[in-house]
């Protein structure tokens, strides 16, 4: 297959996949979720107040009507306003990313950096004393609740030692800092685990390819062979492994966001849930469902260009 | 007929351990051979003899845990490569020793042009050249190994070539510094039988121009008697037959070289028709973990007697030979002299 | 060369047939691991404190007043005493109960959807296996917390939310590998001749097919069964937990209000009993995957 059609093939199936999305998420939300009303009008409802509400939200129409208003979201981003604070979900999500992306994007550049150098450190000295403790550590510090993380660090370093700010934001560059270094700090203590793991597996697969022991008879420096042989090869999962978390920094940081009180859209997530704030949270799953259909696309199509094996099958 | 020749290489009596889960085993046991300039010494033996392992040990490649050189010399040109610092031996593999391998399909680093990896190695052996000769001769060096169009080749990617293309990219990165010694390990096994012809042609033409030793590891007699000038045949680690070609395929002396070459099929031009049957031997390799006391191809024999179940001890290469030429053989009840039929 | 001679003995044990000899050696490999025989250890630990907190034997009195709210650890309450002054230690072993329920709730319900999913796509194929694809592709797509999330938000909070929520949002890794060992394995030879024997389909996939790649279920049982104790903290956080028992979740989410008064131990002590059984099953599965898994080796 050429490069070129298999690149439309994989563009073309994002939209069954899309469609199945929004067929989920319908189900949840439209037709398994609890009536609207008894949410938004209580116990005491008459027939006519009802009846208004699923006119005004649209839940009066047949499923397949709703279906299709579900799929049209995805495209219009119009979610509509949310029903605790009757704001347009799309302005909160706006507002949201910004002080979301604060914390995500350095807690995604340093948790690849630092992982992948623990890796390359580890695979270099694989089997010795280093490679077994980190490992060990690593299952170790990911065994850990990250929620224990947060509470603990938050009142450890922040409320006890007063290193940190406990809770608060400010935006703008660089007033957030202070902010979101601890929340960093503690992503950081349980996510470089899994990842440093992944890498080093993903190294020592190419460790012991043949084309190794040919760089080490042309006289290959061991370091050499590691940063240029091997890590190039080792680089497409890698980075398939890297691009595909991208989606997940819009999500924000869930449980860090709401501890820390930084207005991020894991914090608007938890305030719907805890409001049963039903359109924000549906407008979340479709939102973070496209981040990841998009990212999966890119991804793949960077694998067909990235590995030049790819381009003749 | 060794005084006039350049000597390059001497292996004496190598031994190569490896540490394993059940213990520790030696997987080359006290090898001796030479390496003359301009001629081809042939390691023949089963999977598991020791070929490769003692290849490794030229390259100082041995996986350090597990394996290791126990004891034993290997001396390049008189200077010893056991236990010489990393950085030294780096400066010698891929430039006066070089190798290729058996897999070609997965020698090549997927991920580089072939352009690229001829040029890295040198690069690393001829810093003295600019960027501009580098590529010069890298496209001269894919030239001499035969591969048509070289200038548009340098910028593919090995797996746009086929398996005969890429083993002779790798004998162009191998043959680029000009080394004194090159070691084939199995290079022809994985092609295809013309292919594999073009090849040893190929390394025979190149040994010629360049004048390099070579060692040619095959388990392939029929590899062996075109191509090499003395051979040394492989079992359990250790050498149980060497000599000349000639004289090893007209007059084989110890029943397991024999019973190799009887399992070849072979042509016979003058009769015209094949050989009858095929033979095998008997039997399996004894493990490396444990071996019999006395000769290991005991079980196997045809020729075995009491004396070779450990009351002599283990056999040691003997000189068999009644001519000048030197015709080692390490068996206690070695075949006659024609009693083993030529080739 | 000839030290790899040996390890190609299992290797070629282990590819063909999960024979009683493959069992054997993951039993060896555990065993002479002190580090995944103590996690072995410890798992069955936990299982029987389980079973032995469901059948009433210990821990039934968690609920009890037994001291003073909020007691810091001492030799008489072990764990200190939470708000109502019930003994911490109880709740931590009453959250065993929970956390092992959960694990193995969720764990057999993805194994179900998930093995009977990728059964019926890799052995069938064709549309068959072309929905089935599309549909877990499709499920994939949305982030999984973000999933687990809505579905438990919807159900409202609850045991049963927790055990449906989490169950039928952890079966698609494993589908995704039961299909492709299926499509390795139906053309395999003992499969034909199973056919050739006139096996029905339900015969083949379940009496020949799926026993020979029964390793994959078993480490990827342990990996849902440790990530669903891990993700119930998050739901119980979310206020979506389990209701009416102590869990590890409402614990560790019962701290946040407590910390600021110096009251770690509730923390410590839900965070403890976790940090060992997900520990232990980390190790065991990772034992798991290089003893049955010869592709993994060396990793």
């Amino acid at each position: 297959m050429n490069m070129y059609s298999y690149i439309i093939r994989r563009l073309l199936y994002v939209i069954p996949v899309l469609l199945g999305v929004c067929f989920i998420i319908f189900i949840i939300f439209n037709v398994v979720a609890p009536d609207p009303a008894y949410v938004l009008l209580g116990r005491h409802a008459t027939i006519e107040q009802i009846n208004q509400l699923h006119r005004e939200l649209g839940t009066d129409l047949p499923f397949w009507n709703q279906y299709l208003n579900t799929v049209k979201t995805a495209f219009t981003f119009d979610f509509g306003s949310s029903w605790s604070s009757k704001q347009q979900i799309s302005e909160m999500i706006k507002a949201g990313a910004g002080p979301s992306l604060t914390l995500t994007v350095p807690l995604f550049i340093i948790t690849f950096i630092v992982s992948i150098s623990i890796a390359l450190l580890v695979s270099f000295y694989r089997g010795g004393f280093i490679d077994k403790f980190v490992l060990l550590l690593s299952i170790a510090m990911m065994s850990i609740s990250s929620l224990a993380y947060i509470l603990f660090g938050q009142w450890f370093f922040a409320y006890k030692l007063g290193w940190f700010e406990i809770a608060g934001y400010e935006a703008g560059f660089p007033n957030f800092i202070p902010y979101t270094v601890l929340p960093v700090l503690l992503y950081l203590a349980f996510s470089w685990g899994p990842d440093t793991r992944f890498y080093r597996s993903m190294i020592l697969d190419e460790v012991y390819q043949d084309y190794v022991r040919t760089a080490r008879a042309k006289g290959v420096g061991e370091l050499s062979i590691m940063f240029k042989h091997v890590l190039k090869n080792a680089m497409v999962p890698i980075l398939t492994y890297g691009i595909i978390q991208i989606p997940m920094l819009f999500l924000g940081l869930l449980l860090a966001e709401s501890f820390f009180g930084i207005p991020g859209l894991g914090n608007i997530t938890i305030k719907a849930l805890n409001t049963s704030d039903f359109p924000v949270i549906k407008a979340m799953t479709i939102l973070s469902a496209l981040a990841f259909i998009v990212f999966g696309v890119i991804t793949d199509v960077l694998y067909t260009i990235v590995d030049p094996r790819m381009k003749l099958k | 007929m060794t005084s006039t020749v350049e000597k390059v290489l001497e292996v004496k009596d190598l031994v190569v351990e490896f540490k394993t889960d059940r213990g520790t085993i030696k997987a080359v046991n006290g090898v001796n051979f030479d390496v003359f300039k301009g001629k081809t010494v042939g390691i023949v033996g089963e999977s598991g003899s020791g070929k490769s392992v003692s290849a490794l040990a030229i390259m100082g490649l041995i996986p350090n845990p597990p394996g290791r050189v126990a004891s034993g010399q290997i001396l390049f040109n008189g200077k010893s490569l056991v236990n010489m610092p990393a950085a030294e031996m780096r400066k010698i593999r891929g430039n006066k020793i070089a190798m290729i391998f058996q897999e070609p399909m997965t020698s090549l680093n997927p991920v580089f042009t072939i352009g690229n990896q001829i040029e890295e190695v040198i690069e690393l052996h001829q810093p003295q050249l600019s960027k501009k000769e580098r590529e010069a001769k890298v496209v001269d060096m894919l030239r001499l190994v035969g591969i048509p169009s070289p200038d548009k080749r340098v910028k593919e990617y090995p797996h746009q070539l086929s398996g005969g293309m890429r083993q002779r990219v790798m004998i162009a990165i191998a043959l680029s510094c000009e080394p004194d010694i090159l070691i084939a390990d199995e290079p022809t096994t994985a092609l295809d039988v013309t292919i594999q012809a073009q090849i040893l042609e190929l390394m025979k033409k190149l040994q010629k121009e360049l004048g390099m030793g070579i060692i040619l590891i095959t388990h392939d007699l029929g590899v062996v008697a075109e191509t090499c000038d003395t051979v040394a045949v492989m079992y359990c680690g250790q050498i149980v037959e060497s000599a000349d070609v000639k004289t090893l395929f007209n007059h084989p002396r110890h029943p397991y070289t024999k019973g190799l070459m009887d399992s070849i099929p072979s042509f016979d031009s003058t009769s015209g028709h094949t050989k009858e049957r095929l033979q095998t031997i008997e039997g399996m390799v004894p493990s490396l973990f444990d071996l019999p006391a006395g000769c290991n191809f005991q079980d196997r024999c045809i020729n075995v007697t009491e004396q070779c179940r450990g009351s002599l001890g283990e056999p040691i290469l003997r000189d068999m030979s009644d001519e000048g030429a030197v015709h080692l053989a390490a068996c206690f009840n070695p075949l006659k002299k024609f009693e083993g039929k030529g080739l | 060369m000839t030290a790899s001679a040996t390890t190609n003995i299992s290797v070629t044990n282990t590819r063909t047939k999960p024979s009683r000899s493959m069992w054997q050696h993951t039993f060896h490999v555990i065993t002479h691991d002190k580090l995944s025989c103590i996690a072995l250890l410890v798992v069955i630990f936990y299982f029987v404190l389980a079973l032995l907190t469901f059948m009433g034997v210990i821990a039934g009195n968690w609920g009890a007043e037994i001291g003073p709210a909020y007691s810091p650890p001492s030799a008489q309450y072990i764990f200190g005493t939470d708000i109502f002054g019930r003994s911490v230690f109880l709740k931590m072993i009453k959250g065993a109960e929970t956390a092992v329920a959960i694990g193995l709730v969720t764990s057999i319900i993805s194994l179900i959807i998930g093995t009977i999913l990728g059964a019926v796509a890799g052995y069938f194929g064709g549309i068959v296996d072309e929905v089935i694809v599309w549909f877990y592709t499709t499920f994939s797509s949305i982030p999984f917390f973000m999933l687990l999330i809505a579905i438990a938000f919807i159900m409202g909070k609850g045991t049963t939310t927790v055990f449906i929520s989490l169950g039928v949002t952890s079966w698609v890794g494993l589908c995704r590998i039961v299909r492709g060992e299926v499509m390795k394995h139906k053309d395999r030879e003992y499969s034909q001749a199973a056919s050739a024997l006139g096996a029905g389909h339900y015969r083949k996939i379940f009496k020949h097919i799926l026993p020979n790649i029964s390793h994959v279920l078993i480490i990827n049982f342990s990996q849902t069964f440790e990530s669903a104790i891990k993700s119930e903290v998050i739901l119980s956080y979310l206020g979506l937990g389990v209701q009416g028992r102590p869990s590890w979740g409402t614990m560790i989410d019962d701290s946040k209000l407590e910390l600021a008064r110096g009251v770690w131990w509730q923390l410590a002590a839900a965070t403890l009993a976790m940090f060992l059984i997900v520990l232990a099953f980390n190790i065991l599965g990772d034992a798991l995957r290089d003893a049955l898994d010869p592709k993994l080796k060396g990793k």
